[in-house]
């Protein structure tokens, strides 16, 4: 149930970008006419109201059907509009986009009666492959936004991806089918013994073509198969089963089965997509503790810090060096200021301490995701850490002894990682709370001033 | 109007965040993994090949990311030799630094179980210091590298839990025996020692390979069809004789490559040379037979200078060589030849063998053999004999006497490495067959 007046209002951006409500005069009075009993305020019944029109735009003289057309495709514009809502509210805040980024991607209706020219709108697409015994029409056009090539693309540049049918299918194990379609569909043999020959058919002739047009230099997501590829596919299948299918249900039986292995990528993923932020995960890794404090720990490291203070500070600054040194020499080979980009965010979190999202707007990148894709500060942490093991281990021979089992250099490793971890943790929860008046730690010292001596 | 309604849930699940430690994957690197797939006549291993060489393309990366003084070294690489690609589903024998790595590339599906093939896990010509999980977005151009598990590890954990392999020679490994802080990874890479994790020592498998002869003769011509499995068709025991033998991969991967009539023969042939002890022609240089010379009867000839002309083997040799080079053959005087007399179907034959080292600038370490087979009777070559000279990876030539000629002599000459051997066989049309120990050449006193 929903609103009338999404039947004759059209939500489209004008040339400035901007999201604007377009009312349909002909498609409002068309509607009043054929469903009198409802008003501008009344909710329909869309299952209702769709079916009716739906007959009309195929069976009505051409005036008519040209409306009923229209009607549906102003209800198809603010579901539409739905999804990008929904894809803002999930990923915008921290991937750093907003519906009105997304919407020119898909609302590309101009609102005509008829289409004006060979080109077709995304809502008319929609409408054209729709099969209402199928699905709805508000989650086919769900689908259709979602599979948006365009969208895609410019969603996956921000680190949010939606992987297709097709790639599933590639990515996917004879033995592994079998195993999910029995302990998670529990299907029967027969039709587990289908579904793999099915399969088996698909990458003979897809993965092939795929591979072809990769080689032609065609980039980005599989596209769906091609009639002819539906036929071979077909055929192969054939010569497996003795019986013959038509494209269309090929087609059918593989969305089918891609969908029982999303359903099951989705189940083994945890069932829901991680609501926290990478920047609070981040957070999280480092301030728990790695090692339990044991009143043994404690006794060990203070030995260890005792042992290497001395060496400490001046080992600390080389790992440094030569961690900060390697990220930016990697960074330039890609593109020369984004290690300026780097050198500023890192000096920002340790010696401003300011939050990601703040750094994100300082740096002009586009946001908190993008600026923990940069750090990257669990890597970071860590490659300082262990260049640091390794300048203290070629300093302290007494170490060296401790490097002969994988347990004993694991424990060595703790010891460090806590002694180091004590200081990192410290002063990320402090950037975390933006306190300013908590005094530096150590290692973030050792940065910044690692920083302004590369500045100068 | 701007609710959300709450028939949106599914699509919360299925658009996913690209791990942030996502490595993104080049134009450039995605064409190499399409080339190196290219060579791959099974489809499914062709795929496989292609994944598998973005997994070592983002490991590469990913590595090159952490570490700027660790030296990754792909040149023993399986993914880049096609005939060991064609046979083995992971990424073997990768060294970083003095580590062996096994790069195992996992489905998006997120299995709570990972195959492994025993090829990495009971193989020692394979097997790792670590295995690498890496899960490959092809469709994302992207790749993680996701977890790790050490040999040790493996090891262990596969004695407790008495885990055996599949029919498919594949184990299938819990996700949960694999640690998923690279970081320690890096750790063990950068400051263990390698012999802390003991790998299982290399076994000669020349036994082996000489005990299996015949069965392989017999069922390795099966995987001329691309679509077939190496363990369809073979024990673990014969696969073990094929996986650990690049000449016999080889000869695999070749055979899927064309059609080829000849294929049976060229496998035999290669079976000879690598199981049969070599004559090393080299010591004719020296003025010696080998043991194995010796054996065989061979007789040396002097050396090419002109003697006394006698009716005798000398007098037909010289006469012979004196014919090729009239023919614009260069022999050398340091070239030595000798004969061997042997009889097929009851005639008496004789072989003259010439060698000599060819000094050139490319190669410093080529050899030649030029083979005569003619009768020990001087009479007309029989009708339909045929000489055939293969070696490692095929058969090179095939002579056969010329119905109409009538010709004395079959001549051949071929030209190889100081690695490489040559078998010689000499037959009959009605499948009588005999071939001679395979000719080593090294210039040494042993081989």
């Amino acid at each position: 149930m929903g609103a009338a007046l999404r039947y004759w209002r059209l939500v489209r951006i004008d040339t400035a970008g901007k999201r604007q409500i377009k009312e349909i005069k002909p498609a409002k009075e068309f509607f009043a006419d054929t469903f009198p009993e409802y008003t501008v305020e009344s909710d329909v019944n869309d299952t209702e109201v769709q079916r009716l029109l739906l007959e009309l735009s195929r069976d009505a003289p051409a005036d008519r059907c040209l409306l009923a057309e229209r009607c549906l495709l102003c209800f198809i514009s603010w579901q539409i509009e739905q999804v990008c809502l929904q894809l803002e509210a999930n990923f915008g805040n921290v991937h750093g986009f907003s519906c009105t980024d997304l919407l020119p991607y898909v609302l590309d209706d101009d609102g005509r009666l008829q289409p004006a020219s060979s080109y077709q709108c995304l809502s008319r697409k929609v409408l054209q492959s729709f099969d209402s015994a199928q699905s709805s029409l508000t989650n086919w056009t769900t689908t259709r936004v979602k599979q948006d090539p365009a969208l895609n693309k410019f969603l996956l540049e921000l680190g949010v991806y939606l992987i297709s049918d097709w790639a599933i299918l590639n990515d996917t194990r004879p033995k592994q089918l079998e195993r999910i379609l029995r302990e998670f569909h529990s299907l029967t043999v027969s039709e587990i013994e289908y579904f793999s020959k099915l399969l088996e058919s698909y990458h003979l002739i897809y993965r092939v073509q795929r591979l072809q047009q990769r080689s032609l230099g065609i980039r980005g997501k599989c596209s769906p198969p091609t009639t002819q590829q539906l036929e071979e596919i077909a055929l192969k299948l054939e010569s497996q089963i003795g019986q013959i299918l038509k494209s269309e249900t090929v087609m059918a039986q593989l969305q089918n089965l891609a969908s029982r292995l999303r359903q099951y990528r989705i189940h083994a993923r945890g069932g829901a997509l991680p609501t926290v932020s990478r920047d609070a995960m981040d957070r999280e890794g480092i301030s728990a503790p790695q090692v339990t404090n044991s009143e043994e720990n404690e006794d060990n490291q203070a030995e260890f810090l005792q042992l290497y203070r001395s060496q400490f500070l001046v080992c600390l600054e080389q790992a440094l060096a030569l961690v900060i040194g390697s990220r930016i020499r990697q960074l330039q080979s890609k593109k020369a200021d984004k290690a300026k980009t780097f050198l500023a965010a890192l000096q920002l979190i340790y010696c401003q301490q300011l939050p990601m999202t703040a750094i994100a707007k300082q740096v002009g990148l586009r946001a908190q995701d993008a600026v923990t894709r940069l750090l990257k500060l669990k890597e970071f942490r860590a490659d300082v850490q262990q260049q640091l093991m390794l300048i203290l281990r070629d300093r302290v021979l007494v170490l060296a002894q401790n490097y002969f089992n994988l347990e004993r250099i694991q424990i060595l490793e703790h010891q460090i990682a806590s002694a180091l971890d004590e200081q990192i943790a410290m002063v990320v929860e402090e950037a975390d709370k933006k306190s300013r008046t908590t005094k530096n730690s150590l290692f973030a010292d050792q940065i910044c001033r690692y920083i302004d001596k590369i500045n100068k | 109007m701007r609710n959300l309604s709450s028939n949106t849930t599914q699509l919360n699940l299925d658009f996913e965040v690209l791990d942030t430690a996502a490595i993104p994957l080049s134009d450039e690197q995605i064409n190499q993994a399409v080339e190196l797939s290219n060579t791959i006549r099974n489809s499914s291993r062709q795929w496989q090949t292609y994944i598998n060489a973005l997994a070592l393309f983002a490991f590469e990366q990913w590595l090159k990311e952490r570490n700027n003084s660790l030296t990754i070294n792909r040149e023993h690489c399986t993914v880049l030799q096609p005939p060991l690609a064609n046979a083995i589903a992971s990424v073997a024998n990768l060294q970083v630094g003095e580590f062996k790595l096994c790069l195992i590339s996992t489905s998006s599906l997120s299995d709570m179980e990972v195959p492994l093939s025993k090829i990495v896990v009971d193989l020692p010509e394979y097997v790792p210091h670590f295995y690498v999980l890496i899960e490959v977005l092809e469709e994302q151009e992207s790749a993680v590298v996701s977890n790790f598990l050490s040999y040790q590890q493996l090891v262990e954990n596969q004695v407790r839990e008495n885990l055996q392999a599949e029919e498919d020679w594949n184990y299938q490994i819990p996700l949960s025996w694999f640690e998923n802080n690279l970081d320690r990874l890096l750790l063990y890479l950068r400051c263990l020692e390698p012999d802390v994790i003991t790998l299982p020592d290399v076994k000669s498998r020349t036994q082996l390979l000489s005990t299996m002869q015949s069965e392989l003769v017999a069922l390795l011509p099966q995987l001329q069809s691309p679509e077939s499995e190496l363990w369809e068709v073979l024990t673990w025991e014969q696969g073990i004789a094929v996986l650990t033998n690049l000449e016999l991969l080889n000869w695999v991967y070749n055979s899927q490559q064309a059609d080829n009539s000849s294929i049976k023969t060229s496998l035999k042939d290669l079976l000879k040379l690598l199981t049969q002890p070599a004559l090393n022609v080299g010591r004719w240089l020296w003025d010696e037979l080998d043991e194995l010379g010796q054996q065989f009867s061979w007789v040396l000839l002097p050396s090419l200078t002109p003697t006394a002309a006698m009716r005798s083997p000398t007098e037909e040799f010289q006469a012979i060589i004196t014919q090729l080079q009239n023919r614009g053959l260069e022999i050398p005087s340091q070239a030595r030849g000798a004969y061997h007399d042997l009889l097929l179907a009851g005639i008496p034959l004789r072989l003259y063998a010439v060698t000599w080292h060819i000094l050139s600038e490319s190669d410093p370490h080529l050899w030649t053999l030029l083979l005569v087979l003619g009768t020990a009777s001087h009479d007309a070559l029989p009708l339909r004999l045929k000489l055939r000279v293969s070696d490692q990876t095929s058969i090179l030539l095939e002579q056969e006497t010329n119905q109409e000629q009538g010709d004395s002599y079959l001549f051949t000459r071929v030209v190889g490495g100081w690695n490489e051997k040559f078998l010689v066989s000499v037959s009959l049309m009605d499948g009588i067959e005999l071939s001679l120990p395979p000719f080593a050449f090294y210039p040494g006193r042993s081989l």
